[in-house]
């Protein structure tokens, strides 16, 4: 075996000060060639890549749960769908306060309690892997089946429209996101800030104790910590960034449908974390974007076939790199770095 | 001295089976205890039944003069109970380093004093030099004593081993059982061992409880518990 991949070998799965400072970098560089593109390429991408912006804060919300604590969440749409919602439905209102703020104050908590009550009696219960995964994805049927039920609040089938959202700031003004640049930087200081606080999150107490989870439930439990209280409080988290994320979906894509909510699209975003990498929040966001855009563009390219080419993908990267883009591009830095000191 | 720990008829059946029957036994703080016995004399179930991990079908367990037989091993483990398992248990992919800063880390959060008290426990084990390998990558031995670790940095008083010394070499176990015996010298932590290996019981120089189907056949000092000719007869061998 090389000293690379013995190198490789023999690293801790744990918190890696080098990796941190090449995700640091590696942040830095992605939000910067994101903050590029409103004056660089005009028009269609800086109008859809928000979306994929906020797709990826969903594929972080999964990677909180499934690369940290080892949880495998088939809902997380339904969260998505909870936020979409809330923001659709209170843009309807007219309170005489910003509607939007309103929209995104009620969706979080929603979403959050949605997860919480749903991880609550499923981590008490000692629900792991396969069951879990089950019941996740009966709530996403579920979610999408009351969005379809429940027309006379949701539209059903036909969605509801939402309007672009503006920022007030009291006596101050207010400033529109109507212009796709403004919900363009809006949406990305939104991303870096979710971002760095769940970053923030993963590198503290929490975060270890997830990986702790991850590692050895039992274990963690002997040691005297409540592993389904972290479990739980896991699941509301990333239920709560699911929320916000579909939050400004809603007011970014105008419109909310039932499909939101739904299987496949929970699928969607298991194929972005897996593809960008679950170990890393920066890689499930990067999944989140990259896979995005990729599937825009052979739907385009290959009408008929981009499913099939993206399904190959996601196997190649599942099969060769279960560490998914990051982990590719972690063991690129590791193999310059030790070339460098072998020089 | 009032007993540390103290079990009152512990019963426990696994549908027709009896694994322990009526066992009172009791450890004294400081004291250093082995089990013995053949296998399925129902020593680990013993000890499942301390550490949480297993309810009792009857019989009551004190812990400090209060009754713990309802608590979950969250809470027992919470009270300075702490169990070693047969397998070692342990963070496979994290450095030995990260496996024992989770042990301290539910009770301390400063980084420096966690650190200390990291180092302090892996220095203890004599796992200071290997403390960024991860713990698939340990020698057995050395997987054995950062389970002990994980205890010791978690503030555990009473510590329960399940074949500690399982893999070791010949200088592995008389390190073991040196550590044992100042842990418990020196920090007055109280230790049940269960073990196969008679010439690591015999160095342990502890009391020993010799369980047989379920039972307390006999307890005492080992020179004692060896010369017993029932022990010789279900045990030891003549």
């Amino acid at each position: 075996m090389s000293q690379i991949s013995l190198s490789l070998r023999r690293r801790s799965a744990g918190v890696d000060r080098r990796f941190f400072a090449g995700e640091t970098t590696a942040a830095a560089a992605l939000f910067l060639i994101l903050a590029a593109v409103p004056p660089i390429i005009a028009g269609y991408p800086t109008y859809i890549l928000p979306q994929y912006m906020l797709f990826g804060v969903l594929a972080m919300s999964l990677s909180l749960l499934w690369g940290f604590a080892g949880i495998v969440s088939f809902g997380q749409a339904a969260f998505f769908s909870v936020g979409a919602y809330a923001m659709g439905l209170m843009m309807h209102q007219d309170y005489g306060f910003n509607p939007a703020y309103a929209g995104i104050l009620i969706a979080i908590p929603a979403a959050t309690l949605l997860a919480a009550v749903t991880g609550y009696f499923l981590f008490s219960a000692g629900a792991r892997a396969t069951y879990f995964v089950l019941v996740t994805l009966a709530l996403s049927i579920s979610a999408e089946q009351v969005a379809v039920s429940q027309s006379g609040i949701t539209g059903g089938w036909n969605g509801l429209f939402v309007d672009r959202m503006e920022l007030t700031f009291g006596p101050l003004g207010a400033v529109s996101l109507t212009d796709d640049a403004r919900m363009f930087y809006f949406v990305l200081v939104i991303v870096i800030c979710v971002y760095l606080l769940m970053r923030r999150l993963t590198t503290g107490k929490f975060g270890k104790v997830l990986v702790g989870i991850r590692e050895n439930e039992n274990r963690l439990t002997a040691l005297g910590y409540d592993v389904a209280f972290y479990k739980t409080l896991a699941f509301a988290l990333s239920g709560g960034v699911a929320g916000l994320a579909g939050a400004l979906y809603a007011t970014h894509a105008n419109f909310v449908s039932p499909s939101l909510g739904g299987v496949l699209f929970s699928t969607q975003a298991v194929v972005w974390v897996a593809i960008g990498g679950r170990g890393s929040l920066l890689g499930a966001l990067a999944g989140g974007i990259v896979v995005s855009s990729l599937t825009n563009y052979l739907s385009a390219v290959i009408p008929d076939y981009w499913q099939l080419a993206l399904g190959f993908i996601f196997i190649v990267v599942i099969v060769f790199f279960k560490r998914g883009l990051a982990g590719l591009l972690e063991s690129a830095f590791e193999a310059l770095r030790h070339w460098r000191t072998a020089r | 001295m009032s007993a540390l720990l103290r079990t009152e008829g512990l019963t426990k059946h696994f549908r027709g089976l009896v694994a322990n029957d009526g066992i009172d036994f009791s450890l004294r703080s400081g004291e250093v205890r082995s089990i013995i016995g053949p296998n399925g004399a129902g020593k680990t179930t013993f000890l499942s039944m301390i550490s949480g991990h297993l309810p009792p079908t009857s019989g009551r367990i004190w812990y400090r003069d209060r009754e713990i037989t309802s608590f979950s091993v969250v809470r027992r483990a919470r009270i300075g109970i702490g169990r070693k398992f047969q397998t070692p248990t342990l963070f496979e992919s994290l450095s030995a380093y990260e496996n024992v800063e989770l042990a301290v880390l539910r009770t301390e959060s400063p980084p420096a004093k966690r650190e200390a008290r990291v180092n302090a426990a892996l220095g203890t084990v004599r796992l200071a030099e290997g403390r960024d390998t991860p713990a698939q990558f340990l020698a057995h031995g050395q997987r054995q004593w950062l389970e002990i670790a994980l205890l010791l940095a978690s503030n555990a008083e009473l510590l329960l081993l399940d074949e500690p010394t399982a893999g070791m070499t010949v200088e592995e176990t008389a390190a073991t059982a040196e550590l044992i015996n100042r842990l418990a010298r020196e920090r007055n932590l109280s230790i049940i061992i269960i073990e196969h290996d008679i010439n690591f019981i015999r160095d342990l120089a502890a009391r020993v409880t010799v369980l047989h189907l379920g039972r307390v056949l006999t307890e005492g000092p080992f020179e004692e518990v060896a010369a017993d000719q029932r022990v010789r007869e279900v045990y030891l061998g003549s």
